[in-house]
């Protein structure tokens, strides 16, 4: 029986020391508890707070910083947009005004006449174009005259209206489209001697402008070949009597017609290559005199007024050469006050070589002009060499020997330099 | 000389009436400026070189196609079109040919 009292007594023992050691051990484990989570309440804490961070640094910072590229981006595509818009305006605009032109100042020494500085133009060209439809062309005249005073003149001033791929309307004043010098080699870049050949000037041989409506063109043919045409109305030319003869013919284009006679012409030109062109003009109506001795002359009967011509260029290799033919005919007319008619003629046959791979060019010219008044008739030999400075602009000197009825002016020869230049 | 049929006033009636003929037929000039914007022709260039090299220095010496701006070609263009007799499809292929070249 003594053995299950020491039992006893052992188990009370120990449950006793249990309870009695309990508290102290649950006390321990609590405050290190206690402790733990106040850590881990504070590292979830710091944790949500890097997570917000992180988040933030994620999600806010950069989606902002790329907000602000994508808007600096986009005004710079904005302005980047606008200047090329700005840059490329005056490539779309569909009306384009241009100018262009020529001007030209030279010397001319003549026997028997005087050495002087006798030529200083400006020929500014006014293009006004609207699309592919329309082109107003202008083109001023503006020269010193020897009194010093300053000459203007409108050489051409019309409108261009392209009705389809082969027709052009023309309406206002415009180079006479008769023959090829006038139309084609007069501004003084192209024309490649100093002066031009004799009667195709104003007031001679060859009509300079006219007034009035016109249709020009062209079309291919075959591989290479081409056709042109001109065809125009106007109100024609002025005739004026001086000293009981018809003085000349004026055909400087007028915007009014006292003889109220139009004339109606044209010229066609075929081009079976391109580097030659064979030309034939014509032109056919009426003309009346309307001046006599600076006197205004109404009613005096009109009578038949031609003008024929024929014109060729050809260019080989390094040559190139020029031809042509014009005449302007008034008839007989016994009832008018001035009975004589007249027939002004001239032609010219010029070459030019340009010496390979230089900017020096020879020129020669033959030209004859015969005119109803023999102090105007002259046959001519120009000689001339050329320093092609620029495409545009050329130094030009030329010797004329002029054989014209003896003691008149036409007979003298002359010395002639230029300067040129087309803009 | 008021009372006589006028001939002249026939003719430029003719000429007016060929005139607004064409322009009520067709304006290919018009079609052909819309369908050069939405569809390049890759031929242009190279038919504009060849009438180009075949036209620009049969009146004068040939001009360089750096002298002028794109712009300034159009309008020097139209005024050489004329002169020179050259058709309205010949005038956009060397106008493109220039613009090209400058
Ligand atoms: C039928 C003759 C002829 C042909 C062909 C010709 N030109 Fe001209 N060109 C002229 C004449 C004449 C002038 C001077 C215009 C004037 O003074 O009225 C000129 C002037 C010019 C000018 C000066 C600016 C201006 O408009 O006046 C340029 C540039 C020019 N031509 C380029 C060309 C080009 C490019 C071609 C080819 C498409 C060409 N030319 C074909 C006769 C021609």
């Amino acid at each position: 029986m003594k053995r299950p009292r020491k039992q006893t007594g052992m188990a009370t023992w120990l449950a006793s020391l249990m309870i009695i050691s309990m508290p102290v051990l649950a006390q321990t484990d609590l405050d290190r508890l206690t402790e733990l989570e106040a850590k881990t309440t504070a590292m979830a804490e710091e944790l949500a707070i890097l997570r917000a961070e992180l988040e933030a640094a994620r999600q806010e910072e950069p989606e902002s910083e790329l907000e602000a590229l994508r808007s600096e981006v986009a005004v710079a595509t904005q302005t980047a947009q606008r200047a090329e818009k700005s840059a490329n305006e005056w490539k779309n605009t569909s009306a384009v005004t241009h100018i262009s032109g020529y001007a030209a100042a030279g010397f001319t020494s003549e026997k028997n006449g005087t050495d002087s500085f006798d030529l200083v133009n400006f020929n500014p060209i006014f293009h006004f174009q609207y699309g592919d439809l329309v082109m107003w062309e202008s083109e001023l005249e503006v020269r010193v005259a020897d009194n010093g005073e300053t000459e203007v003149g409108l050489e051409y001033s019309a409108i261009n209206i392209f009705l389809n791929d082969y027709v052009a309307f023309v309406a206002g004043k415009f180079i006479s489209p008769l023959g090829n010098f006038r139309q084609n080699v007069h501004p003084a870049w192209i024309n490649k001697l100093p002066s031009a050949p004799s009667g195709f000037g104003h007031d001679g041989a060859a009509p300079s402008a006219e007034v009035g409506f016109q249709l020009r063109g062209g079309m291919t043919f075959g591989e290479q070949s081409r056709f042109t045409y001109a065809a125009y109305i106007g109100n024609g030319p002025k005739l004026e009597g001086v000293g009981g003869e018809l003085h000349g013919i004026e055909t400087g284009g007028f915007a009014g017609d006292k003889d109220d006679e139009k004339i109606i012409g044209g010229r066609i030109s075929f081009l079976p290559v391109p580097k030659l062109e064979l030309g034939f003009s014509g032109a056919f109506g009426d003309a009346a005199v309307v001046e006599n001795d600076g006197l205004d002359l109404v009613d005096d009967p009109s009578r038949a007024y031609t003008v024929l011509g024929a014109d060729l260029m050809y260019r080989w290799n390094n040559f190139g050469f020029l031809g042509e033919y014009i005449q302007q005919d008034i008839a007989d007319n016994a009832s008018s006050l001035i009975p004589m008619g007249g027939k002004w003629e001239s032609w010219y046959l010029q070459s030019a070589y340009r010496f390979a791979a230089t900017k020096w060019e020879g020129v020669l010219r033959y030209t004859d002009y015969t005119s109803p008044h023999p102090d105007e008739s002259q046959e001519q030999w120009t000689l001339g060499v050329n320093y092609l400075l620029t495409p545009n602009s050329a130094l030009k000197v030329a010797y004329e020997v002029n054989d014209g009825l003896a003691g008149a002016e036409t007979d003298n020869n002359r010395w002639l330099l230029q300067v040129a230049y087309g803009y | 000389m008021k009372n006589r049929p006028s001939h002249s006033v026939l003719a430029a009636l003719a000429i007016s009436t060929i005139g607004l003929g064409a322009i009520l037929v067709e304006h290919p000039a018009q079609a052909a400026e819309s369908s050069e914007t939405s569809q390049p022709d890759p031929m242009q260039f190279v038919r504009g070189a060849k009438a180009w090299a075949n036209n620009c220095n049969r009146c004068h010496r040939m001009r360089d196609p750096k002298e002028l701006r794109d712009d300034q070609w159009r309008a020097v263009l139209s005024h050489m079109r004329t002169r020179g007799g050259l058709t309205g499809q010949e005038t956009r292929d060397i106008l493109a040919f220039l613009q090209g070249s400058n």
